[in-house]
């Protein structure tokens, strides 16, 4: 198929622009040369298309058998994404609800993210991406028993380490964390609001989750972090 | 012997004793293609990663350092270890973290230039795998995307023009005509259809939801306070016009693999894809994310559009 525009229909150059001069062979790369190329771009393109298949579930067991020879190099060239974006649906927004009591008394609290301070935006996000990756990990309050155990395997040592970094910035004993789940409202909710107030901020309930209180170990005049900590 | 032959871009190959398969796949992957676009992508791809390189700069220790946001020895729970590898597990110091650190900025700098460019972006690249590997709690697609850009970047002749490469190599008055290569090619291709798995899954994978196909995941995302930088929640009283832009999204996204190639639909692919990121990167605050797509669409532009596009901007300035 040929296009008039100078572009064929995989949006190959027709002809090469007068101004630039031909360096390669016309013919270019040798049939050997071609021949270890497209084995090399075959294996490539594996590499990038069996993560995604092998990649948060639902998965098959092909895919996932299929990628194990491939974890060196997916893991080399950080190929290794389910690239959902916003899927499967876009659901609420989360973060962390802090509380440090500090070594003099005073009590610092904050949130993770912070969108008053973390700035730039870019920041903001680094940050943000700590109560949203937790949150995959932690279960509804409702969810049964067995299921928050063994979850909570998973997610108290990524708390502990939290928990450390925020006493270690301010100078703390003690940290108490929440993960709050972000109330997400629907357009009849937001319409409501609009309608209710001035301004017509929308207040939602957002969901609590305590995720523990954690302390520095003491050994000597110097606190060892990130602490041990009595989780709720 | 004389063999059939198959014409390409810049010449002919060879088609005798292949079939129509791979003629088409000698053509679609070693065909000589301009630099230009390369050029281009490695500028761009160049400053968004020097500008996320300072970022992390900003919390330096709390991202990279043995305890921090996440310790070095719990990365093994986000991570596929051991094979996610990472220069600052091996860094003992704060003072080599940072230098680490500060080499991947300048590396990412150096691409941006083009000065030693390939050298520069296989540093940057590593720099990049290096801190996304060791805070995977913080990294987001963003990372992914520059990944995929920085291995075309580090793969083709990015820096071969408009760079501080070619200015050295031929001086200032030689221009940036670059002759068309294989290489420059290969690049582009492996970036193309890398973007093309990245729509083709994010697609599959909206296709699971529900809000996509009651139409209103795109109020799921701007109602979401949290990535709120603009605030549209006035579309609230225009459900059918958040269902169109949701499904003209999933619609787009799933064909994007399919509709990207032909010239007819091209224009309405790119378009689209800069509109979405575009509005992500306003609406939601990941301007960088919304970059970062729009420079890999660019992958896409045939490179006669770009070169008249340099050419103009040269008479504009001169």
């Amino acid at each position: 198929m040929r296009g008039p525009r100078g572009v064929d229909f995989l949006g190959m150059p027709r002809e090469i622009p007068r101004e630039i001069e031909t360096t390669d062979s016309p013919a270019g790369w040798p049939a050997a040369v071609r021949a270890v190329a497209s084995l090399a771009i075959v294996l490539h393109l594996l590499g990038v298309i069996l993560p995604p298949l092998a990649g948060p579930p639902p998965a098959s067991l092909l895919a996932n058998q299929a990628i194990q020879p491939f974890r060196p190099y997916v893991g080399l060239l950080y190929l290794g994404h389910g690239y959902r974006f916003f899927a499967p649906d876009p659901g609420p927004g989360h973060s962390l609800r802090f509380a440090v009591i500090q070594r003099d008394g005073g009590i610092v609290e904050g949130s993770i993210p912070d969108a008053d301070r973390d700035r730039p935006r870019l920041l903001y996000h680094r940050r943000f991406m700590i109560p949203e990756k937790l949150a995959a990990l932690v279960p509804p309050p409702d969810a049964p028993a067995q299921i928050r155990r063994e979850a909570k395997r998973d997610w108290l040592p990524l708390v502990r380490a939290i928990a450390g970094e925020l006493l270690r910035r301010h100078d703390g004993l003690t940290a108490s964390i929440d993960l709050v789940e972000h109330d997400l409202p629907t357009p009849a909710d937001m319409l409501e609001a609009k309608r209710a107030g001035e301004g017509g901020e929308y207040l939602g309930d957002d969901l609590v989750i305590p995720l523990g209180t954690f302390a520095v170990q003491v050994e000597s005049d110097r606190p060892t972090l990130p602490g041990g900590g009595s989780p709720r | 012997m004389n063999s059939p032959l198959v014409s390409t871009a810049a010449g002919t190959l060879p088609a005798a004793g292949q079939g129509g398969w791979v003629a088409a796949w000698n053509r679609f992957w070693f065909t000589p293609a301009d630099p230009l676009p390369l050029a281009l992508i490695r500028i761009a791809t160049g400053c968004l990663l020097a500008w996320s390189s300072f970022v992390w700069l900003l919390d330096f220790e709390a991202f990279f350092g043995p305890a921090g946001w996440l310790p070095a020895h719990e990365t093994w729970r986000l991570n596929d270890q051991p094979w996610q590898w990472s220069w600052y597990f091996a860094a003992g110091s704060p003072a080599v973290r940072m230098a680490l650190g500060i080499l991947t900025l300048l590396a990412a700098v150096a691409t941006a230039l083009g000065l030693a460019t390939r050298l520069a972006a296989v540093i940057a690249l590593a720099g990049l795998v290096s801190a996304a590997n060791r805070a995977p709690l913080n990294v987001f697609g963003l990372d992914d995307i520059l990944g995929m850009l920085m291995i075309s970047v580090a793969v083709g002749p990015a820096g071969s023009c408009l760079s501080l490469d070619r200015r050295i190599r031929t001086g200032l008055a030689a221009g940036d005509a670059a002759g068309p290569s294989v290489s420059a090619n290969l690049a582009l291709r492996l970036l193309q259809v890398h973007l093309c798995v990245v729509y083709f899954f994010s697609g599959c994978g909206k296709l699971l939801g529900a809000s996509w196909w009651d139409g209103m995941a795109l109020w799921g995302s701007l109602a979401n306070a949290q990535y709120r930088t603009l605030d549209l929640t006035w579309l609230a009283a225009f459900p059918l016009l958040i269902n169109a832009i949701t499904l003209a999204t999933l619609f787009w996204e799933v064909a994007y693999a399919a509709i990207i190639w032909p010239r007819l639909t091209r224009p309405w692919a790119i378009g689209m894809a800069v509109a979405v990121h575009l509005g992500i990167g306003l609406a939601m605050g990941m301007m960088e994310f919304g970059l970062a797509m729009i420079t890999a669409n660019a992958a896409f532009v045939p490179a006669t559009i770009w070169r008249r596009w340099t050419q103009r901007h040269r008479r504009d300035t001169v």
